[in-house]
């Protein structure tokens, strides 16, 4: 990778990481390529099918343009190869065992029919860390099951606890059940390879997308359940363990409240009987934890909504914060794109890619001081880094790639 | 049993809450060695739990499940941080850890004398993750927020969920789990460099931007073309059926997705209607696409029949993706995949004896973790802290507990 002398560090610099990963685990090989990690995906002759994921850059389906493609791989370099073939399962043993991290979502014990699972990998370098991104994880009568975003958002309990009541269980906007499966990954492989640093042996990390969800959602979980009996389910926008707590309709939208102190409480309390004159919410009932207010939610809310509707969102955010509440607008994905806070921080970043002059997408979640997070290069193309790695890298002559590529293995 | 993975490292939690905790928890599974600071004015906001079943009985703080969720395995020390004593405490731990973790609302550490440049003054090669709601800088960094504000302000709750609802919320403050599961890799990130350079540094995580980073996918075409994101509730812009369709039994759903005309075709032989495989306006993928109102009401009008397990089953006996809407009963009760993999953790508590929990999720094969133990009052581990890792006789340690730099343990009810 070429590297400018003047550029801060990353924090990853150094470490090699190959993925063979579809949409289940893009996310995780994006998260080391833009902390400087040498990313390098590796997808089948004519590309991976993640590539051909609606929407498209100017509408017309193409492997180069799909929007959440150009989206979860950023800053990785990018090959062919197939890895059904022997001379490339040959090829990809070389690659390995430069390589400190291989992240796979391949079904569990596809690389073991290959010669290329774990034992074979730990055989070859025994420091590498395997990271493997499935449905229902490596082991269980449930591992050879079929998974999918919505598949793991429904077992993992998210789809059951999003939403409304009288609607049916609905997901999020966007890949959650992967993208989070993929964090969750990236932060155990960073621990394992914490570890091979030290003790000199890697490991396997088997990450369950099921699992991850059942964690990410564990507010609801089994240890909210065993201890009071209560099922969580879907219940509108209010958090079930805050009250009062929800989008409050103010004169041209909605503002979110939580309130989760006895302090934030009485401020609110007051402000309200300030503007509405309604003295029956200053009463001493309703002082002390959230589990106060239980009982009488629903009219608490119609009393917050009296104060909240008499004014803009912009106003009851500024007015609320101002008391130290946490008021917030609920914003559209228009406003979110042009929001201030975001603009100072210059959050979203423009990333060139061929064909397309400057595609803006999210920025860091975090800032590092010294290693700050950086899209080091657009989504590669397919096939876009064949000739710089094989014949830079492992020294392929050039006569041999033209045969690799007769035979079809990359 | 090996040791954890992480079992060389100290890390200090000035946390409450979720999003800085969440992390600390998974560090100490891994075998680090974790010690949040807490004081009786301020404790933990997770802690104020009231019993449902004995309200009576007020704030159980050691028996929360949140408690034990977020803060399990790690060593609680009290002290005031408003007292100067108290600051040069902490600045002595400090120096004895690799990482600090805090989500203080931002500016509060530098006021109380424990900003960046004092604790990298004591340790040079300091860690330092701060998370909060919008970040370091910027104006609204002063503002105050939890997870579900980040979800309304990041526009998650905006894009999402049916096109009829003005907003759709999920129930477990997703922003504060997404948000330490990426502080925990933003943390390992900076270890490793500091493995490599001897140089520590601080992170600046604003869940807002964490968040958005999280549906980025989705955000991308309005990025691109200025137009508002179509709201699209279970459905798939290539898949097709992709829902929660209803089953018998009250709120019982069965997620299906289909990616492909193979597994349509499988999908009609379960459903015992291979009719339904000659049909042109669904036999491809654009053709269900097209027809998609429709398609839903035919597979509902075969869901509801049956029960939400067995189609689960013998779809996916038959290769299609499907999985029933579960909830927390139904996940460690009949949950086999679960139980199989021991996915639930029984914790020690020193109050309730045993406890369940949810497990921690990294996989790690060569080094599983485990929780030493749950149910810890504020300060529960003063003399150990104190005593053994900074080396403070009895009686220092009682004078600065007379001074009230140190609080005393709050000794739990019963």
């Amino acid at each position: 990778m070429v590297s400018d002398p003047h550029e801060a560090p990353a924090a990853l610099a150094g470490r090699r990481v190959l993925e063979i990963a579809d949409e289940q685990g893009a996310y995780c090989g994006k998260l080391f390529a833009d902390m400087g990690a040498d990313v390098v995906k590796i997808e089948r002759p004519g590309g991976d099918a993640s590539r051909l994921v609606p929407p498209f850059w100017g509408d017309e389906p193409h492997p180069e343009r799909s929007l959440p493609f150009l989206y979860a791989n950023t800053s990785k370099r990018g090959v062919t190869l197939d890895l059904e073939q022997a001379s490339g399962r040959e090829i990809f043993r070389r690659l390995a065992a430069r390589a400190d991290v291989v992240i796979e979502t391949l079904p569990p014990r596809t690389l073991d029919a290959l010669g290329l699972g774990w034992d074979d990998l730990h055989a070859l370098r025994p420091e590498l860390v395997l990271t493997s991104i499935t449905g229902f994880g490596q082991s269980g009568p449930r591992a050879g099951w079929r998974s999918s975003d919505l598949v793991a958002n429904a077992l993992g309990g998210a789809a059951m606890v999003t939403g409304y009541a009288e609607d049916p269980p609905v997901r999020l906007a966007g890949s959650h059940a992967h993208v989070m499966a993929s964090t969750n990954a990236a932060a155990a492989t960073m621990i394992a390879l914490h570890h091979a640093a030290r003790t000199g042996a890697g490991q396997h990390v088997d990450i369950s997308i099921q699992e991850t969800m059942v964690a990410v959602t564990h507010i609801c979980g089994v240890g909210k359940w065993l201890d009071d009996g209560i099922v969580p389910r879907r219940a509108g926008t209010g958090l079930f363990a805050s009250v009062p707590s929800g989008a409050y309709r103010c004169r041209d939208g909605l503002a979110y409240l939580m309130i989760n102190r006895p302090a934030h409480w009485r401020a609110l309390a007051e402000w309200v009987h300030e503007e509405t004159g309604n003295e029956a919410i200053l009463s001493p009932l309703f002082e002390g934890p959230s589990s106060q207010r239980l009982e009488e939610r629903e009219l608490l809310d119609v009393w917050i909504e009296d104060l909240t509707s008499r004014h803009t969102v912009r106003e009851v955010v500024q007015q609320g914060q101002r008391r130290h509440l946490a008021f917030t607008a609920v914003q559209s994905a228009e406003e979110v794109i042009r929001d201030p806070q975001l603009a100072a921080r210059g959050f979203f970043v423009e990333v060139g890619t061929e064909g397309a002059d400057g595609v803006r997408l999210p920025g860091a979640p975090y800032r590092h001081a010294r290693t700050p997070w950086r899209i080091r290069r657009p989504a590669p193309r397919v096939g876009e880094h064949d000739v710089e790695i094989y014949c830079g890298e492992l020294g392929i002559g050039e006569d041999e790639l033209d045969r690799l590529r007769a035979e079809g293995a990359i | 049993m090996q040791p954890g993975a992480l079992a060389d490292l100290r890390v200090l939690e000035l946390t409450a809450g979720m999003a800085g905790p969440w992390i600390g928890r998974f560090m100490a599974w891994c075998g680090a060695e974790v010690i949040k600071v807490e004081s009786k004015t301020r404790p933990d906001v997770t802690r104020q739990y009231v019993p449902p079943w004995a309200p009576e009985r007020g704030i159980e703080p050691q028996l929360s499940p949140w408690f034990t969720d977020w803060n399990a395995g790690k060593r609680f020390v009290a002290l005031d941080l408003k007292h100067p004593e108290a600051v040069a405490l902490a600045k002595r731990l400090v120096a004895r850890c690799d990482v600090v973790v805090e989500n203080y609302a931002p500016g509060v550490l530098e006021k109380l004398g424990l900003g960046w440049e004092e604790l990298a003054r004591v340790k040079h090669d300091l860690v330092l993750l701060s998370t909060s709601g919008f970040g370091d800088s910027g104006p609204y960094r002063s503002h105050v927020t939890w997870g579900p504000n980040i979800e309304a302000v990041s526009g998650l709750a905006t894009t999402s969920g049916f096109a009829e609802r003005p907003c759709t919320m999920t129930h477990y403050a997703y922003p504060d789990s997404l948000s330490a599961l990426h502080g925990l890799f933003a943390v390992m990130c900076a270890l490793d460099h500091r493995s490599r350079t001897g140089e520590g540094q601080r992170i600046d995580l604003s869940q807002l931007e964490a968040t958005i980073a999280v549906y980025g996918e989705a955000l991308v075409e309005p990025l691109v073309r200025g137009r508002a994101v179509e709201r699209l509730g279970n459905r798939s812009r290539h898949a097709a059926p992709h829902g929660c369709y209803s089953c018998a039994g009250e709120d019982r759903w069965c997620a299906i997705s289909v990616f492909d005309d193979e597994a349509w075709r499988r999908l009609c032989r379960v459903a015992e209607h291979p009719e339904w495989i000659e049909e042109p306006r669904f036999a491809t993928l654009d053709a269900r696409l097209a027809n998609v109102a429709e398609l839903d009401r035919r597979i509902e009008s075969w869901t509801r029949e049956h029960d939400a397990f067995e189609l689960m089953e013998s779809l996916q006996a038959a290769g299609v993706a499907a999985g029933v809407v579960q909830t927390t009963e139904d996940q460690y009760r009949r949950d086999p995949q679960l139980a199989a993999r021991d996915f639930f953790e029984e914790i020690e508590h020193r109050v309730k004896g045993t406890v369940v929990a949810t497990g921690i999720p990294l996989g790690l094969r060569g080094t599983p973790g485990r929780t030493p133990h749950a149910g810890s009052a504020v300060g529960e581990d003063n003399d150990y802290v104190f005593g053994e890792i900074l080396s403070l006789t009895s009686d220092e340690r009682r004078r600065l507990t007379e001074s009230g730099a140190i609080e005393p343990r709050d000794e739990p009810r019963r």
